[in-house]
């Protein structure tokens, strides 16, 4: 129903840029992600998109078409703020109704797409109160039903879970992902939460202070990416980065193991550190470990154990991924080699034991 | 304990001596409107002889109601005026960027500078060339914007959520829309609070009717209280009855509205 695409869009606040040149295309039907820092233009870029700010330069096109200083109401577009935004002095119904009722449609039409809605979004019996009267959850279920009641083309969702309680974060995860695979149309979601990123998005677009570092699906943003940014911002605990030279090694927390686990069996590489604090969370563990190159993380199922202070940690060379002084992916496979085999020379010289 | 309960009776003893020195001009005016000519002058703090005669002069003196109704009228024009003025000024300069924004800004903000005597002359100039003395029109239009007014809508309109603005603009809401809508039912006590403080201010005015009407039955009710002070004598128990008559609009919005005109005070300042 709506393809969305940004052609080199730059936006700056007086002398301050906030974006410094975007493309992003988004295909029809995708749940697509803007994941970044707070402050890195997401939320500029959305709002763009919409039509609520005009961008310095460059292109805005919905369903091929250059919409770049349309009216926000003619883009055929629902927006979820971050706050709700509804109407305080309406109640539910007319809050979900506005819309239409401007949009001059007959009253019996509307009434019947209205109460459609509501019963959609499971509202039914509030539908006479007002927003004040309604939990964070509710007030959210009014703003998806005030967007989807529009039929839009593509679904704009400014940080829409970020007030509601981790428990029904969850809830409304799931509800949103079942809403997009019913509607099969394009949503942009905006959020700083990667978790909600990788488990929702078919499509991520990953921001950094104006710039985009990556676009792909999670599954490729996760195991390959772009540069040190991505690497460090997707994953919790975020990627280890050890210094070495002109070049970072990042390891996955998850991609490490503490040597007496024995799931290491087929590691290439152990690195010695002592065990700072361990984290039991229940179904995982979290040790943080000084090494010499730094401060280490190793996620591993749980073993209700304290380790001893003195451990070993193995990982193995497909899991390694190195960066150069720039923060860029090196691909190089001789240059990955070499440097590694420098740093077991390395680990063998600080007691690091080469299985 | 016993230094918070003197600190309370201290409090409490310094409240009322205020409230009498506010409550007292009051209630000496409604008393002398009571007192007959050859008691008007003694300092008894109750009329020995109550009399109508004062208020039976008043209205035989002057056109008591046409002037009350003069003075509602322009009151009330002046108040609308001012606030659907404001209203605009304040969403083009809160919601639009345009060139000489800043400039327009500071130049409504410098006006509230400018003493009312100043431009006084000018303004009767005009009011006569156009020949809307003796209207109440020509009390009304030079008043019809107040910076104090702009400014206040400016500063509750600042502080209202843009999101509630984006959301309607995306419903596809024009913006008098907005303004009238969305941003109007929202902030209804501000407005009403601001036209009450308005409409006050406008009930009180008194230099300026003064200098565009000479006919009573033109003139607000204010101008009429000057009548029966003049160079030969002074009727001043007429005066004080003609005086409460006056109040007797703004007491009973009081009344009315008392929880309001607090929440005005609070909000705005005395003004």
């Amino acid at each position: 129903m709506g393809s969305i695409k940004v052609e080199q869009i730059k936006k700056s606040f007086g002398q301050k840029e906030i974006l410094k040149g975007i493309d992003v295309d988004i295909p029809d039907g995708s749940f697509a992600i803007l994941l970044g820092p707070s402050g890195c233009g997401k939320s500029t870029l959305l709002r763009m998109i919409a039509g609520l700010e005009e961008p310095t330069s460059g292109s805005i096109f919905i369903n091929d078409q250059d919409i770049t200083y349309s009216e926000p109401k003619d883009r055929d577009i629902g927006m979820v703020f971050q706050n709700y935004a509804l109407y305080p002095h309406m109640t539910v119904f007319k809050n979900i109704e506005y819309g239409l009722k401007i949009k001059k449609i007959d009253k019996s039409k509307r009434l019947n797409m209205v109460n459609k809605v509501i019963e959609m979004v499971e509202l039914t019996e509030h539908a006479n109160k007002r927003p004040g009267e309604l939990s964070g959850g509710q007030r959210q279920r009014v703003a998806l039903a005030r967007a989807i009641v529009k039929r839009p083309h593509a679904f704009l969702m400014d940080e829409p879970l970020s007030n509601l309680d981790a428990k029904l974060r969850n809830q409304m995860r799931q509800e949103l992902i079942e809403l997009q695979k019913e509607l099969q149309t394009t949503f942009l979601y905006v959020t700083h939460d990667q978790i909600e990123a990788m488990s929702m998005g078919s499509y991520i677009i990953i921001m950094n202070n104006g710039h985009i570092m990556q676009k792909g699906t999670p599954k490729e943003i996760y195991t390959n990416p772009a540069n040190l940014f991505v690497a460090q911002f997707i994953g919790s605990p975020p990627t280890n980065i050890l210094s070495y030279g002109d070049y970072s090694i990042g390891i996955r927390p998850e991609n490490m193991s503490m040597k007496e686990d024995g799931h290491n069996v087929n590691a290439d590489y152990i690195l010695t550190g002592a065990v700072v604090s361990t984290e039991h969370l229940g179904g995982e563990s979290i040790y943080c470990l000084t090494t010499d190159w730094g401060k280490v993380f190793v996620k591993g199922e749980s073993t209700w154990q304290t380790p001893n202070k003195e451990s070993q940690i193995a990982f193995s060379k497909k899991d390694v991924l190195v960066f150069d002084k720039k923060g860029e992916r090196v691909r190089d496979v001789d240059l990955i080699e070499n440097l590694l085999a420098e740093m077991q020379v390395s680990n063998h010289r600080r007691e690091a034991v080469v299985l | 304990m016993k230094r918070i309960k003197s600190i309370t009776v201290l409090q409490h003893f310094l409240l009322i001596m205020m409230s009498i020195i506010a409550i007292f001009p009051l209630y000496w005016m409604i008393i002398s409107s009571f007192k007959n000519e050859s008691e008007i002058f003694t300092s008894s703090f109750i009329p020995q002889a109550p009399t109508w005669q004062n208020y039976l002069y008043a209205f035989a003196e002057m056109p008591i109601i046409q002037m009350l109704f003069n003075s509602f009228v322009v009151a009330t024009l002046m108040t609308i005026l001012q606030l659907a003025t404001s209203l605009l000024a304040g969403y083009a300069l809160v919601r639009w960027n345009f060139k000489g924004k800043l400039l327009i800004f500071t130049l409504l903000s410098l006006t509230w500078l400018i003493p009312f005597q100043a431009v006084m002359i000018p303004n009767y100039v005009l009011i006569n060339q156009i020949g809307l003395n003796e209207n109440p029109l020509g009390i009304v239009l030079p008043f019809a914007a107040s910076t104090f007014a702009i400014l206040s809508i400016y500063q509750s309109f600042k502080s209202f959520p843009t999101a509630l603005i984006d959301a309607a603009r995306l419903d596809g809401e024009s913006d008098l829309g907005i303004l009238f809508r969305i941003i109007l039912p929202n902030i209804r006590s501000t407005v009403v609070s601001l036209g009450i403080i308005l409409f006050i201010n406008a009930w009180n005015e008194y230099l300026w009717p003064m200098l565009v009407t000479k006919e009573m039955e033109n003139a607000p009710i204010q101008i009429g209280l000057k009548s029966f002070v003049n160079s030969d004598v002074n009727m001043w128990g007429s005066l004080m009855a003609a005086t409460t008559i006056s109040c007797i609009p703004i007491l009973l919005i009081y009344l009315f509205l008392q929880k309001h005109i607090v929440d005005s005070f609070v909000r705005f300042g005395i003004k």
